[in-house]
């Protein structure tokens, strides 16, 4: 059976052109099947160095230990910084845009008649 | 390189959906996903502020933003912030996705294990003549496809399972391993506030699937506990999930505007994360309701997370991002509630109403056994705000 697959209410436009959304959307669910997907394949890799026996319903089955969950949050917090590079491209630059002008501004606060 | 950290896995009470290891892999990716936008992405969008939005505001109005609504005009044409918004808005909507996709494999299997776990602890009291209000039917609130009240098969349960998950999710396990940090630390509050409160009756208005009243009962083991919630598959879930963790309530379906309960019936009433839910009428409703259900002295308390007025006006308006864009209609007006002036409108003297913040508990034990303390995402960087009157 199917739940209700979207929630009521009129969804907020992020972009000038709606495929724009979509596409963003898109991209991320993406995102997020590329790391169903590797965890899949980690979990496999995990089965042949332990020598368990491999099987579909062993994958489908797997349960991480701790360790396993922790280095998998690793794994992923490193996937997302890479994904998302753009974003942080932007992000770094405006940061880096604040300490220049917070230093141009001390600049003036010590050269101001005012201080 | 921030990492989301989960110390503990939710527990797997007796109705909880279980999950094959994609299903799993697909809520830890947005658990992951969650947590990168909250620690690093969103960081960018002050920057962009004071770069460039802030100055453009200050270039065409001759002056700084007064509140945090000009913030958000400043704001409104700001790519950066629009680019995480529309990141934070997706998150949601496959955090709802990864929390449905296992409830609707195993939906027969957890509707009769909800029947299985049924008891008589506590109780189930269904009304199929309350109707959901419209403040719940306009839109569905946080996203959540159907919202509380919706159900997809007889006896459902579905939107209870997808709740108690996607929550867990949502909050990257820091409400801890029941997601009980709103009860546990409202709990605290009632406690440290009125320290000789020995409530015969407690109860939680809007209880959703229980994960906020089952600290009542353990912090008030003599007292008999009550929740409503207008939405027959949360309680059928609330229920069964009480039973199967051994706590007794009495479940009933009621509108917290109007109920059924004698007058004085209760000693101490609580709600949590549910005022922003309601609408101006229907929380003062709520709250007459609550002075007729109050014995003399009786408490009422409404746990939030806290209102603009005490916050820095950026902080305010990252705070208002769910109005706008998150189903959460009534999110910035229930943020400015002041506490006396609806206690003095709804037959509350206002001199007995109060606020306060309130740390969360999870954090503090978290704290206490890791030495380090960290802001949750869910506002207030690790404590609930909590207001109310007593009768």
């Amino acid at each position: 059976m199917s739940l209700q697959k979207g929630a009521k209410g009129e969804r907020p436009r992020y972009f000038a052109d709606p495929g724009i959304d979509k596409v963003l959307s898109m991209t991320m669910a993406l995102t997020g099947e590329v790391a169903v997907m590797r965890d899949r394949l980690d979990s496999l890799e995990r089965l042949l160095e332990a020598d368990q026996p491999v099987s579909r319903e062993a994958l489908d089955g797997y349960v991480p230990d701790d360790a396993t969950r922790a280095e998998r949050d690793h794994w992923r917090a490193r996937f997302l910084e890479i994904v998302l590079r753009a974003v942080h491209q932007e992000r770094e630059a405006l940061e880096r845009r604040l300490n220049e002008r917070s230093y141009s501004s001390v600049i003036e606060a010590v050269e101001s008649k005012d201080a | 390189m921030a990492v989301a950290g989960e110390l503990t896995e939710q527990f797997a009470h007796g109705v909880l959906p279980k999950t094959t290891s994609e299903e799993y892999s697909r809520q830890e990716f947005v658990k992951s996903l969650k947590f990168h936008l909250a620690s690093t992405i969103s960081l960018g969008i002050k920057a962009a502020y004071r770069v460039r939005a802030e100055p453009a505001f200050k270039r065409a109005k001759g002056r700084e933003p007064k509140g945090y609504r000009e913030v958000q005009q400043a704001m409104a044409g700001e790519p950066y912030y629009q680019f995480w918004s529309a990141m934070q808005r997706n998150s949601q909507e496959m955090m709802w996705k990864s929390a449905q996709i296992p409830v609707e494999r195993q939906l027969p299997s957890l509707i009769s294990a909800s029947k299985d776990a049924a008891g008589t602890r506590g109780s189930l009291t269904l009304d199929p003549t309350v109707e959901a209000p419209r403040y719940h039917r306009l839109v569905d609130i946080h996203c959540m496809p159907g919202g509380y009240h919706t159900e997809f098969a007889d006896e459902d349960v579905a939107n209870g399972a997808v709740y108690d998950r996607a929550v867990y999710v949502y909050v990257m396990g820091r409400m801890g391993p029941l997601n009980s940090d709103i009860g546990d630390s409202t709990a605290n509050f009632v406690n440290a506030r009125f320290p000789n409160v020995k409530p015969r009756r407690i109860l939680d208005m809007g209880c959703g699937v229980g994960h906020s009243t089952l600290p009542y009962v353990e912090m008030f083991p003599d007292a008999e506990m009550y929740g409503i919630d207008v939405g027959a598959p949360v309680l059928r879930y609330a229920h069964a999930r009480a039973e199967s963790l051994g706590k007794a309530v009495h479940y009933s379906q009621q509108n917290a505007e109007k109920t059924n309960f004698p007058d004085s019936y209760f000693d101490l009433i609580v709600s949590h994360i549910l005022v922003h839910e309601t609408s101006h009428v229907a929380i003062r409703n709520i709250m007459r309701e609550c002075h007729r259900l109050l014995s003399p002295g009786g408490i009422v308390a409404h746990t939030e997370t806290p209102p603009y007025r005490q916050l820095d006006q950026f902080d305010a308006f990252m705070l208002d991002w769910d109005t706008r864009n998150n189903n959460e209609p009534f999110w910035a007006a229930s943020h400015e509630i002041v506490p006396a002036e609806i206690a003095a409108e709804t037959g509350f003297a206002a001199s007995s109403a109060f606020e306060g913040l309130q740390p969360s508990a999870y954090e503090f034990a978290e704290a206490q056994r890791t030495k380090v303390f960290q802001g949750g995402d869910f506002g207030g960087g690790g404590a609930w705000y909590v207001w109310g009157a007593q009768k």
